[in-house]
């Protein structure tokens, strides 16, 4: 018996009145993979996580998650899932641990494990010293870190995850990141994840890229930035001028001359770092290969950059592009 | 559906009740309030009247059914105050089938307009009103269904509105004639006409009519009956609740 597939969405389609917010969307996740929705505000990757969810109705199309039909066998999809919502979903005056206890015994959790089960899940998020206090005393991150304990507490077949670092210092999303890639690698935990931050969409195997309510391109993060590009090479050397030569006559590229040495675009750098060591009789001080970005990805796909706030490769890309011109 | 299940969540509603105390502390005197300014204003005026008992005594059962109207219809906003701040969605996705909501939330509003009433009932006897202590206790199982039945009300309403503006509009608006028409206040025997026939419209009459019955022995209609109608609407109005709840999207 091969294992079904953790998701699988055909032709997904949801229309709120003339909005069309999801239009024909199909993809696959397998169990254990971390997969992605990337892209822009109102691409519809929240309508898609409430269809998968069982929390609205899709206009068309069919929707399988953990081998049962989603619009069919809502409340056997609802033990298999852990939702971690976009806006924020706990009863701020409740204390810490009855959000998570009501949560363990309404997902159904054994009564002899729920204490360990609580306590396994606040250590893990770095809650455990502030369980008895009333949530509407915790900071932003301290509430995004306990929904996402309590998305953990019934232990999950598949785990949605719809921005779940937003608004977090780059402290706690690393932390998250590693609490994430954690539960993958220990349970087997399906991950399906929206976000619209690119280097956060670097930690999915898989990544849909999505944009006006259709996906227009799915690969894992490297192959897409393959498909779309040259890496950048940096070049430090103390004789810029013979390098340059080198490279227009035997390689056929102009290099930009910068400060500290040369820069050019050209497939596989570091395939063509090693050949150029060997071949060239220049002497290199220093090498720097650079992939391209998911928003260079993005840029190509749809001609359009993500508006991404504060997000590393973010702002990378833009001083790339800056630099370019 | 699990029991377990449905007494936590209705732990939750209690326990948030509890812990507001400012709004307890109003919830419990304001009844007091009624028996206090109309029972011992209109005392002199009334007399023992038609009753046969004295008004103060008569008012209270009337006074225990409205807290029981009030606080159950009320309590229902809570669904638009747990989808204003999200936590909806989180009671939404679980894996309960949507009438478990519904029961927990009928139970918790019930059980919090019990705590009213127990006060009303424990305290109108030191303020002079002579009531029955086992037709109280009678009595307690009528009040509870009636608030059930007044919460499937509000959840109905809950489930569709999406403001707390809306949902205070529709409520005050149904939630005025039903305690002006039922004979909370007043009794039933000898009222004009087109008062008698709204008055027998209103459920609610039937829950103050028993309530009374037990406690102080003064009733209209035979209180089988009473509490024959009482049950029925709790069905009528607690199937209407799970219709409009399970249609709900988040
Ligand atoms: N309940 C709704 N009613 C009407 N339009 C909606 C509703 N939910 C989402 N939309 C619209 O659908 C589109 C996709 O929204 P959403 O899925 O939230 O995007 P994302 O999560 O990718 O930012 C947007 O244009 C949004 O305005
Ligand atoms: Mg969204």
């Amino acid at each position: 018996m091969s294992p079904s597939p953790a998701i699988e969405v055909r032709d997904l389609s949801k229309r709120f009145g003339d909005v069309e917010a999801v239009r024909g969307v199909s993809f696959t996740v397998k169990e254990g993979e971390i997969f992605g929705f990337l892209g822009p505000n109102g691409a519809g990757k929240t309508t898609t996580i409430k269809m998968l969810c069982t929390l609205l109705a899709p206009t068309s199309g069919s929707l399988r998650l953990a081998g049962f039909d989603v619009t069919k066998s809502p409340e056997d999809v609802r033990r298999s899932i852990g939702v971690i919502f976009q806006d924020p979903s706990l009863d701020d005056r409740l204390t810490a641990e009855e959000n998570l206890m009501l949560h363990a015994v309404v997902y159904g959790v054994p009564r002899a494990e729920r204490r360990a089960r609580l306590d396994e899940a606040l250590a893990f998020v770095d809650l455990s010293d502030r369980k008895k206090d009333l949530v509407r005393t915790f900071s932003g991150g301290m509430k995004r870190r306990l929904e996402i304990a309590r998305g953990l507490v019934h232990r999950p077949r598949v785990l949605f995850l719809d921005e779940p670092t937003t608004g977090l210092d780059p402290q706690t999303r690393n932390a998250t990141w590693e609490v994430l890639r954690d539960l993958r690698d220990r349970n087997g935990m399906t991950l399906f994840l929206t976000t619209h931050y690119m280097d956060e969409a670097e930690n999915c195997d898989r990544i849909a890229v999505i944009d006006h309510g259709r996906i227009v391109a799915e690969d894992s993060p490297e192959a897409l930035k393959r498909a779309v590009g040259k890496d950048v090479v940096f070049v430090r050397t103390n004789e810029p001028a013979a390098l340059c030569a080198v490279l227009a006559e035997r390689y056929g590229l102009t290099p930009d001359r910068t400060e500290e040495g040369l820069c050019f675009r050209v497939e596989d750098g570091e395939a063509f770092v090693v050949r150029l060591v060997s071949e060239a009789r220049v002497a290199v001080t220093g090498i720097a290969v650079r992939r391209p970005t998911l928003d260079d990805v993005f840029l190509a796909l749809t001609g359009r950059q993500i508006r991404n706030g504060n997000s590393e490769a973010g702002r990378d890309a833009m001083r790339a592009m800056a630099r370019r011109r | 559906m699990r029991a377990e299940v449905v007494y936590h969540l209705a732990r939750r509603d209690v326990v948030k009740f509890l812990r507001d105390r400012q709004n307890l502390v109003a919830t419990l005197v304001r009844p007091l309030l009624w028996v206090l300014a109309v029972g011992f204003g209109l005392r002199r005026a009334v007399g023992t009247g038609a009753t046969g008992v004295d008004f103060v005594s008569f008012l209270v059962p009337g006074v225990a059914t409205m807290a029981v109207l009030f606080s159950s219809m009320f309590s229902a906003i809570s669904i638009v105050w747990d989808r204003e701040f999200g936590f909806l969605k989180e009671l939404l996705v679980a894996p309960v089938p949507r009438a478990t909501l519904v029961l927990a939330k009928m139970i918790s509003a019930s059980v919090t307009a019990l705590i009213e009433v127990s006060v009303v009932l424990l305290v109108a006897p030191l303020l002079g009103a002579r009531i029955d202590p086992l037709g109280a206790l009678l009595a307690i199982p009528v009040l509870v269904a009636f608030g059930m039945s007044v919460s499937a009300l509000g959840i109905t309403v809950a489930s569709r509105m999406k403001t707390f503006e809306g949902f205070g509009g529709i409520v005050n608006f149904l939630i005025q004639p039903v305690f002006f028409f039922s004979g909370a206040l007043y009794p039933l025997d000898g009222l004009p006409p087109a008062l008698a026939v709204v008055v027998r419209l209103n459920p609610m009459s039937y829950a103050v009519d028993a309530t009374r019955g037990l406690c102080v022995g003064v009733h209209h209609f035979p209180i089988p009956l009473d509490v024959g109608i009482v049950l029925a609407t709790l069905a009528l109005l607690g199937t209407l609740a799970v219709r409009s709840f399970s249609r709900m999207q988040a």
